[in-house]
């Protein structure tokens, strides 16, 4: 078959007459490379460019002020990192802790209501539709709201607490409950993902499984646990990894209802970089930092990926 | 120009235009809420492009940074000099604390344009029924706090808590039963009169303070005052137009205001100012130096004061048509009185000032937590020492 040429005469080109023709010739044969060659290099220069400088300004000391210019020390902020700063590995600790409670709690919720939405009832589409609000708010908006109904004294969740008869809690005000209580704003805010996902991979699951299923006699829970869940995996570990990530990096939320308090207590490793960078001005610790984060990040989605692999 | 979204300058900018036909010099100004405020102050100077003029700052903030970086225009020269400055000028009338403030290490850096310090708000009413008058040292405060302490339907007293924030009201009780942020160059957090002032910092709030205290900061903590939820509260007196705002405040008409109260060793409230500073990067230096002084003058703090911005000039005070004007008469002999008395030295006097709050905000913490407030002192004091010794 003949190649398709785009813009030049190819019989033209073959006796070399006009030199535009030529470079039309040219262009056609590299036009695999030279079209996404713009976009190639506007994602250079938006990630790739920012990454290496990271990783360069993370070499360096440098307190943002012309007292001291950028002064190069190699491995120096990852030693102290490691070794001096317990600020680091609390925050570390406490962002491995959120992200998997958050996940977890997510994952549980946003199965159990996937199987009840799959079902068939008046004004399914209409719940559906609602489910789906949180995760559409705006978080800023999201965290004042959830910030004003923690209030200790004020706010509305307590009221209704000792409505029931439990003592009043301080919730974010605590530094024993404010990890919990951040959880439950990121599970409102993201159980809808889950669910969502989930019922995608639902309404894809053949029918013969679960017609044998019944006609062996099986009970509904035998069915979800042995049947469902297993065919849903897949979806599930996508879902659950998405979630991961994302949780890994919360920052709205936390930084508007606590920055980070009471004392360190909700402090997770993004506060931790927001706050070295912009407000104490360390830009390469705070560099070295974000390249801790990022390897964190990379290393919890590997683990992700492989329990998806090996599933 | 950079000016920060503030009081002072909603109260300034419409003005603005007096200045630009009186000189016809064109003002160029971008305004940003405070964190983002300062911010760009930084960048901008750390880029030393030279077309930042003149810039808001709060010299115990970010001063030592600033002067050591050789941001500030000194303005000694500038005033001494009788060419570039109004013969109606008049230095003098600025009152001490606000004008103490804007020195660093005996250099004068910017002009004070607003000047706070820290009170006691009171509840009037229920100090009248038992009879008591306000606490006027901190053994009173702690007895009052104690006495009119009734939760859940009202709790003693209220001040911030909150890591970095609680700082600020903290440094009068710090000052005030003896001790400093520093001594003899070295941090001084640890020192015995210090952590004398943290646990009764911790214990009044734990004790006779609202739950979650450690999540205040002065909206949170003004907010339960104005709800009439506490007897009494701690903290600056520029908050006074919340706690009286007939929408907001359920108490409105029976707020007292009281002097911060004395300690054991010293009387010396804290007075935080804001100033306006000259960029030694500017092209523009003597037509910013008039804007300086004109944004000052005796005639344009009057304006501002009346418009509710406490600006730092004796004159303006005193002025007849500021006396008719609807103000507690008790909150304006406080303020007058502390800007006699009070300190400048709110925050500690380092240059990674933001860094050094924290690590102090984490003992004021532990202490309202009732956890141990010595060994808290002596890790944050030698996290300070860690700190000096990478920034300066």
């Amino acid at each position: 078959m003949r190649p398709v040429y785009l813009l030049s005469d190819p019989e033209a080109a073959r006796r070399g007459k006009v030199w535009p023709s030529r470079l039309f010739h040219w262009l056609d044969r590299w036009a695999a490379w030279i079209l996404p060659a713009p976009a190639v290099v506007v994602i250079l220069l938006l990630t790739a460019f920012p990454a290496v400088y990271t990783l360069y300004m993370s070499t360096h000391d440098w307190f943002a002020s012309s007292l001291t210019p950028p002064r190069f020390i190699g491995l120096g902020n990852y030693v102290r990192m490691l070794t001096q700063d317990e600020r680091f590995l609390n925050a570390v600790w406490r962002t491995l802790l959120f992200t998997g409670l958050a996940v977890g709690l997510e994952m549980i919720l946003g199965v159990a209501i996937a199987v009840v939405f799959n079902r068939d009832f008046l004004g399914r589409g209409l719940v559906r539709t609602l489910l789906l609000l949180p995760m559409v708010a705006t978080p800023a908006a999201i965290a004042l709201v959830w910030a004003m109904m923690y209030h200790p004294t004020l706010g509305v969740i307590n009221y209704l607490v000792q409505l029931l008869g439990f003592p009043p809690l301080e919730w974010i005000a605590n530094p024993r409950t404010v990890i919990p209580a951040l959880v439950i704003v990121d599970a409102w805010e993201w159980t809808p993902l889950i669910t969502l996902m989930a019922l995608a991979g639902l309404a894809a699951l053949p029918a013969e499984p679960y017609e044998s299923a019944v006609i062996d006699g099986a009970s509904g829970w035998q069915i979800f646990w042995f049947i469902t869940l297993p065919l849903l995996r897949p979806t599930l570990m996508v879902a659950a990894l998405f979630r991961t990530i994302d949780a890994l990096k919360t920052f709205d939320i936390i930084y508007i209802m606590t920055q980070g308090g009471p004392g360190f207590a909700s402090e997770t490793l993004n506060v931790y970089i927001f706050q070295t960078a912009f407000l104490y001005f360390h830009m390469g610790y705070a560099s070295a930092l974000l390249v801790a984060l990022f390897a964190l990040v990379l290393s919890v989605s590997f683990i992700v990926i492989r329990l998806r692999r090996a599933a | 120009m950079l000016l920060n979204k503030h009081p002072w300058q909603a109260a300034i900018e419409p003005l603005f235009p007096e200045f630009e036909t009186l000189t016809g010099v064109k003002i160029i100004r971008e305004v940003y809420p405070e964190d983002q405020f300062r911010q760009k102050v930084t960048v901008e100077l750390t880029a030393g492009t030279g077309t930042l003029d003149v810039f808001m700052s709060m010299v115990a903030q970010e001063g030592l940074k600033f002067y050591r970086a050789g941001w500030y225009e000194v303005l000694d020269p500038y005033l001494a000099n009788a060419t570039l400055t109004l013969p109606e000028y008049d230095a003098k009338d600025f009152q001490k604390a606000a004008w103490d403030a804007e020195f660093v290490e005996g250099k004068l850096v910017g002009l004070p344009i607003q000047a706070e310090t820290e009170i006691v708000y009171y509840r009037k009413d229920l100090f009248e029924q038992a009879g008591l008058k306000p606490p006027a040292t901190l053994n009173d405060l702690e007895a009052a706090a104690k006495q009119f302490h009734k939760p859940p339907e009202r709790f003693g007293i209220v001040m911030r808590g909150k890591r970095a924030a609680a700082t600020s009201v903290f440094s009068s009780f710090l000052h005030n039963f003896g001790g400093d942020w520093m001594q003899n160059g070295k941090p001084a957090i640890n020192s015995p009169e210090a952590v004398q002032a943290f646990r009764f910092y911790g214990d009044l709030l734990r004790l006779y303070g609202p739950p979650g205290s450690t999540n205040n900061h002065w909206y949170e903590a003004s907010a339960i005052f104005a709800q009439g939820k506490a007897a009494m509260y701690v903290d600056f007196d520029s908050l006074f137009s919340v706690v009286l705002d007939p929408e907001k405040s359920q108490v409105k008409g029976k707020v007292g205001f009281a002097p911060f109260p004395a300690g054991p060793k010293a009387n010396l409230p804290s007075v935080p100012v804001w100033g306006i500073a000259l960029s030694r990067q500017s092209k523009n230096k003597e037509a910013s130096w008039f804007f300086l002084q004109w944004a000052t003058t005796k005639e344009q703090v009057l304006k501002v004061l009346l418009k509710g911005v406490p600006g730092a000039r004796q004159s303006a005070w005193d002025h007849p048509e500021f006396k008719k004007a609807d103000i507690p008469l008790d909150w304006v002999e406080t303020h007058v009185q502390q800007m006699k008395i009070g300190s400048p030295n709110w925050n500690p006097p380092v240059v990674a000032v933001s860094e050094a709050r924290d690590i102090i905000g984490q003992v004021i913490v532990t202490a309202i937590e009732g956890g141990d407030v010595k060994a808290a002192a002596d890790k944050a004091n030698a996290e300070l020492e860690d700190l000096i010794r990478r920034t300066q």
